[in-house]
């Protein structure tokens, strides 16, 4: 069968999506599966089989590796194959012990091709040992095996390294055959790989710490572990206190955590306490805590008329439902008489006779529907805090019991 | 001089949240953009800045390797019950750890249900594991759990992913081994102190068996 470039590429582009869940996952898709998950014709899987861009064994699915490749390339990921730089550096001597017996300009061309080729790949294979190092150190579960990947990394990294020690030599050794060329574009490329070269080798070098590093941290981690179990076999043992410092490290632990630190905690500021939700805030609180004296009184529009200022000040923290409540339990004494001799929380203070004379008003009004009025009025001669005399008549509101021996 | 003066990062507040809560910050970690506030906190400048800021509040951040936290500022550590307590479990739990056949180390993942299956294959780990003073859970994999949930907690593990349960080893576990590594047994020559920042050349037998 005829293959062309077209056919290929329109195969691919078609089948995209099935191409990159087969990327993606790479071994163990059947084939139902992929023609499920991806919506795969019949007919398109056939001709992607056609072409040699799948392969199918026993029910499984998998990409060509030839296709895998060039993804992996392009997309700088992978497994690092430095074969290949060996492989290129080969053509490079090949073409350049043709051209030497020949001097016939058409080896130019390959082995610009091949050097063209060798500074991309260098760069390319360093990039994806980079990314295999950080990648098997972070994500390798196992560390048996993150130590042997690491291994064969660094006998790649060595590798390569050789590969470029090769390669300048081969440089250098035929520089008068590759400049009488008198080619311009080769001169510019043998620069260009020359100067990519040094600056690839300090990198290789940083790769070798890098790996290093991992090696002797995963090493240290391990050496740890044994010390962990010596420590161990001497607690159980019941010797830890008496045969190791154990106590003294521990003593000398520094982190807030271990030493019973709390995080610290901000008090609320005033502002905020007048807002809406400072508001809900001291209600929440109030309830938590009983304080129904401290419940905050929210319409003020009760107070119909013009009442002294600065009792306000003491209603907010004066619950007139809880003293209502109270003046309906005793029996002894009206509204006012109540008032008058109750014995208000030390957060309100003393009340002066006029501010009492104020709530008591103030509790006609609220609790009007409540209360008894008797419609009687009493006079009474009372002492006020300035020590004037003043005769003060009232409405007689009697708590409850009065209210029942009137209807009897 | 004002706040804006100091120039300080955008991300005081949640560095602050942090490590004031007692917690570690690693590089590693990625919950919350942890391994963005690693980098705030890993640059020289802004360290600076925030170690004078916080000084004020009493706060030093402490450097690990690849991890901060915070103490005190003239408050010299104490000694109590609940701080020896805690790392008599930490050693039980890093000599389970290190009983595992595939250890754990920085940057791994963790699975209580695979090490659960783990100890419930081995008679050691299983007394091991029976020994190790958990309140709450009865059956191998709760007990995994709480270990697991215990050091998610002080920050030395991350839950990465809920679904399939799965923890991350962060940078702080570190700290951990570095207490192990500070500790003497009398009458021992003193283990090669190797820090990590010093790291000797150690031949590894990568093949142990």
């Amino acid at each position: 069968m005829q293959i062309s470039i077209n056919d290929i590429l329109s195969t691919l582009y078609y089948s995209r999506e099935a191409i990159e869940y087969l990327f993606a996952k790479k071994d163990n898709v059947s084939i139902s599966q992929l023609k499920s998950e991806t919506q795969l014709s019949e007919e398109m899987y056939h001709r992607l089989k056609s072409l040699e861009i799948v392969y199918e064994y026993e029910n499984t699915v998998v990409l060509n590796d030839s296709v895998i490749a060039l993804f992996e390339d392009i997309l700088q990921i992978g497994e690092v194959t430095p074969g290949v730089i060996a492989d290129y550096i080969l053509e490079v001597k090949r073409y350049i012990s043709f051209y030497q017996e020949t001097h016939h300009y058409r080896f130019i061309s390959p082995i610009k091709k091949y050097l063209r080729r060798l500074d991309k790949a260098i760069t390319r294979e360093i990039i994806k040992l980079q990314k295999s190092i950080d990648d098997t150190y972070k994500n390798e579960s196992n560390y048996r095996i993150k130590l042997r990947r690491l291994e064969e990394y660094r006998e790649k990294r060595d590798t390569l390294i050789s590969s470029i020690y090769t390669l300048q030599e081969l440089l250098s050794q035929n520089r008068s055959t590759l400049s009488i060329s008198g080619d311009a574009q080769l001169y510019q490329i043998i620069q260009t790989l020359r100067q990519n070269l040094l600056e690839n080798l300090d990198y290789l070098i940083e790769i070798q710490t890098d790996i290093t590093d991992y090696i002797n941290k995963i090493q240290y981690q391990l050496d740890i572990y044994q010390k962990a179990q010596q420590i161990k076999e001497l607690k159980d043992q019941g010797l830890l206190h008496f045969s190791t410092n154990f106590n003294e490290v521990v003593a000398n632990l520094n982190p807030i955590r271990f030493n019973g630190h709390k995080p610290p905690r901000t008090k609320i500021a005033i502002d905020t306490l007048y807002t809406d939700i400072g508001q809900q805030l001291c209600q929440k609180i109030a309830e938590k805590y009983k304080v129904s004296q401290l419940r905050y009184r929210t319409s003020a529009g009760q107070l119909s008329f013009n009442i002294n200022e600065k009792l306000l000040d003491h209603q907010i923290l004066i619950d007139n439902q809880k003293l209502v409540e109270k003046f309906l339990q005793q029996k002894e004494k009206d509204l006012f008489q109540f008032i008058l001799n109750y014995k208000f929380p030390k957060e309100v203070g003393t009340l002066t006779l006029d501010q009492k004379l104020s709530l008591f008003v103030e509790i006609l009004v609220q609790y009007e529907k409540q209360l008894h009025f008797s419609y009687r009025i009493n006079y009474i001669t009372v002492t006020d805090e300035e020590n004037r005399t003043r005769k003060i008549g009232y409405t007689i509101i009697p708590p409850q019991k009065e209210k029942i021996k009137q209807s009897s | 001089m004002n706040i804006e003066d100091l120039e300080l990062p955008r991300q005081t507040h949640e560095i602050f949240n942090i490590l004031a809560r007692g917690q570690f910050i690693s590089s590693n970690g990625t919950k919350d953009g942890m391994s963005r506030l690693y980098d705030v906190l890993n640059d020289p400048q802004n360290f600076e800045k925030l170690q004078s800021y916080f000084g004020v509040l009493k706060y030093k951040i402490e450097k690990g390797n690849n991890y901060f936290y915070f103490s005190k500022i003239n408050e010299p550590p104490s000694i109590t019950e609940k701080k020896l307590e805690t790392f008599e479990k930490y050693i039980d739990i890093i000599d389970l750890f290190a009983s595992l056949d595939n250890k754990i180390t920085i940057g791994a993942r963790v699975r209580p249900s695979e090490i659960a299956e783990e100890c419930n294959a081995n008679v050691r780990l299983k007394q091991k594991l029976a020994k190790i003073p958990l309140y709450r859970s009865e059956n191998f994999l709760n007990k995994i759990r709480e270990i697991c949930q215990m050091l998610d907690r002080d920050s030395f593990f991350e839950l990465e992913d809920e679904a399939s349960e799965t923890y991350k080893v962060l940078d702080a576990y570190g700290y951990l081994l570095e207490v192990i590594n500070a500790i003497t047994i009398f009458g021992q020559p003193p283990s090669p102190e190797h820090t990590i920042t010093n790291p000797p050349d150690i031949d590894i037998d990568i093949n142990p068996n």
